[in-house]
């Protein structure tokens, strides 16, 4: 069962030209030059029932306005959401009991309020029933530690701790479905890790469906089943962690120390990246061979004193597809 | 109800825990409020009789404009700051909960300012009531009563209105600001002393005349000094609730089209 589907979105912003200097002001002013600029551009995605999803892409991808579709706060310009079979803009407040959402830059909680008010304001405003509020409440400060800070207001809360009272305010009515703009944002590493366990609790235990933005790569690895990559607003990947790996991340390299120094190094399938006397450096060649295939490839042809493995990390697979797409659109 | 209740009541503790913040405040709301009086009351002495209205006549209208102004403030007033509620991305967080956005915004805090500004107008109000020369009749008490709900609802829908544009352009508070200054100024006088033209603006235009104008007209027996017919000014709280319904459609309009408050 599918919780999620987006089908073509696409959203446009309307903004202002500025021209520059004080005539150009003028000149805007009077004939203001409207730009059109499409922050999405026809995703389609599907997420199913109980299901993380990543999404991902480098900063103004489109990826917190995907979001914001997706949770009924912008109406689409075209396309179409379903959210637990809903359409979020046009049915806001029943959607709204399906769904809880976390944007991590911005607190949804009273600034004035102390966080445990706030919360008993959100179980009123959700109907939740008392018992189920203490038990939830519970749970969560036994998994966030929340009630450190919990009696103080919303504005004296460092934003590790604030973050931590949002994610609280957006699953204290039970939601099925949940959006997580980047959650861990301003968190330190032990808080992180709580967090982290935190959402893996949400969705093996509680069997939420999770979408997530985030631009820490530890937590795409420990968390995400499945990755969406945006870019520009365009959707170019949609797949496993292993699979990305093996389209953008097979840039490993292997380097070794040749027991003699033949005049041409060649092996099949491999690329030379590096030649320097005895010391070579093959990447992979036009197939996505594994660091070991290439291994015994180079062992079966040469005899070899010294060898060092360099496999790409996430953050440079993240990087290798991100300029790939860039080199796609230009 | 009850929920409302409640918001409002944590949002009243809040701001007590700031105890001189919330006595500056309020000892602010009232100053304000004074200064106006202090203002009409000079303006009264000196050229009593103001367009053929006794002093005591024009002190209700005052009073009731204060008065209806203050209730505003109290009950709708939190709509003036839509601005900051957008700035601040708060229209996201209730977009994400089950209760009508609107309603969210007039619960994001208690307005202080409102308590003073209130205290002042009751009182004078009270002493206008008893001072006046009219004959209070039970009809008459139910028509003061429905006409400060109408102001209050005229002023709703003007804030209302700034609100909805304020949604999409925060820069229109500017606007607002004018606007109150405006309503203070002209609010507490009888308007057919000013030009012709500037009346109008303040019936047609800006809904100011139904506030209180029109209806103290109507209790004090001066129709006959109104540029608008009778029934008209009988009619204001209509008015006032018809512009209050009006602008509660500009503001659903206006939030469909949100687009919201720059990237994050
Ligand atoms: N209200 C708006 N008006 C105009 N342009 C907007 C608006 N909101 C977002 N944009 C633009 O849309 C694009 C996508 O923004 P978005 O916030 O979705 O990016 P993002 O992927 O979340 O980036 P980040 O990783 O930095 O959070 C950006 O170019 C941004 O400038
Ligand atoms: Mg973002």
């Amino acid at each position: 069962m599918d919780a999620i589907i987006a089908r073509d979105l696409t959203k446009t912003f309307h903004t202002i030209a500025r021209r520059p200097g004080f005539v150009g002001g003028l000149k805007s002013l009077v004939a203001p030059a409207r730009i059109a600029k499409t922050a999405v551009d026809g995703v389609s995605f599907s997420v199913r029932e109980g299901e993380l999803l990543a999404l991902l892409g480098p900063n103004g991808a489109g990826k917190s306005t995907t979001i914001k579709m997706l949770t009924g706060i912008l109406v689409p310009t075209s396309g179409e959401v379903r959210v637990a079979g809903l359409e979020p803009h046009r049915d806001r407040e029943r959607n709204a009991r399906t769904i809880g959402a976390v944007f991590g830059q911005r607190t949804q909680l009273w600034w004035d309020l102390p966080a445990r008010d706030s919360l008993a304001i959100l179980r009123d405003i959700f109907d939740v029933e008392a018992e189920e509020y203490r038990r939830r409440l519970a749970e969560f400060d036994d998994l966030l530690g929340l009630s450190e800070f919990w009696d103080s207001r919303i504005r004296h809360l460092s934003l590790g701790q604030r973050v931590r009272c949002d994610l609280a305010a957006a699953l204290i009515h039970d939601p099925k479905i949940v959006f997580l703009d980047e959650p861990t944002i301003g968190m330190d590493v032990v808080v992180k890790e709580q967090v982290r366990e935190f959402l893996r609790h949400q969705v093996e235990q509680r069997g939420r469906t999770v979408v997530l933005t985030t631009h820490d790569m530890t937590e795409v690895n420990r968390l995400a089943e499945r990755i969406v990559l945006i870019n520009h607003g365009r959707l170019f990947f949609d797949g496993s962690l292993t699979e990305l790996r093996r389209q953008f991340g097979a840039t490993w390299q292997v380097h070794v120390t040749l027991a003699d120094a033949p005049a041409d190094v060649a092996v099949p399938g491999l690329r030379v990246l590096r030649r320097d006397g005895p010391r070579v450096a093959f990447g992979p060649g036009d197939g996505a061979t594994s660091t070991h295939e290439a291994l015994r490839l180079i062992i079966e042809r040469y005899a070899i004193t010294d060898l060092a493995i360099e496999e790409n990390d996430l953050e440079d697979v993240m990087r290798e597809a991100y300029l790939h797409r860039e080199q796609m659109t230009a | 109800m009850g929920l409302v209740w409640r918001i409002t009541r944590l949002n009243f503790r809040a701001v007590l825990e700031y105890r001189a913040e919330f006595m500056l405040k309020v000892a602010v709301g009232a100053a304000w409020q004074i200064s106006v009086v202090v203002f009409a009351t000079v303006l009264l002495t000196r050229f009593p009789g103001m367009g053929g209205w006794a002093t005591s006549d024009v002190l209700l209208l005052a009073s009731m404009r204060l008065l209806s102004h203050g209730l505003y403030v109290l009950l709708l007033g939190r709509v003036t700051w839509t601005h900051i509620v957008v700035q601040l991305g708060q229209i996201d967080a209730f977009m994400l909960r089950p209760m009508p956005v609107y309603r969210q915004v007039q619960l994001a805090f208690f307005n202080v300012n409102a308590v003073g500004d209130l205290l002042v107008a009751a009182s004078l109000f009270v002493g206008a009531v008893l001072v006046v020369d009219v004959d209070w009749t039970p009809a008459r008490i139910a028509y003061l009563v429905v006409a400060l709900v109408g102001g209050v609802l005229a002023e709703g829908a003007i804030g209302t209105a700034l609100g909805s544009a304020a949604l999409h352009a925060p820069a229109t508070a500017y606007w607002s600001m004018w606007l109150d200054e405006l309503m203070t100024a002209f609010g507490n006088y009888p308007l057919h002393i000013l030009p012709g033209l500037v009346r109008d603006a303040f019936t047609f235009v800006l809904p100011l005349a139904f506030v209180a104008y029109l209806p103290a007209a109507v209790l004090t027996g001066h129709l006959e000094t109104l540029a608008v017919p009778g029934w008209l000014a009988v009619a204001s709280p209509l008015i006032g609730l018809l512009a209050y319904l009006a602008s509660r459609l500009l503001w659903k309009r206006s939030l469909r089209a949100y687009k919201g408050y720059g990237g994050t």
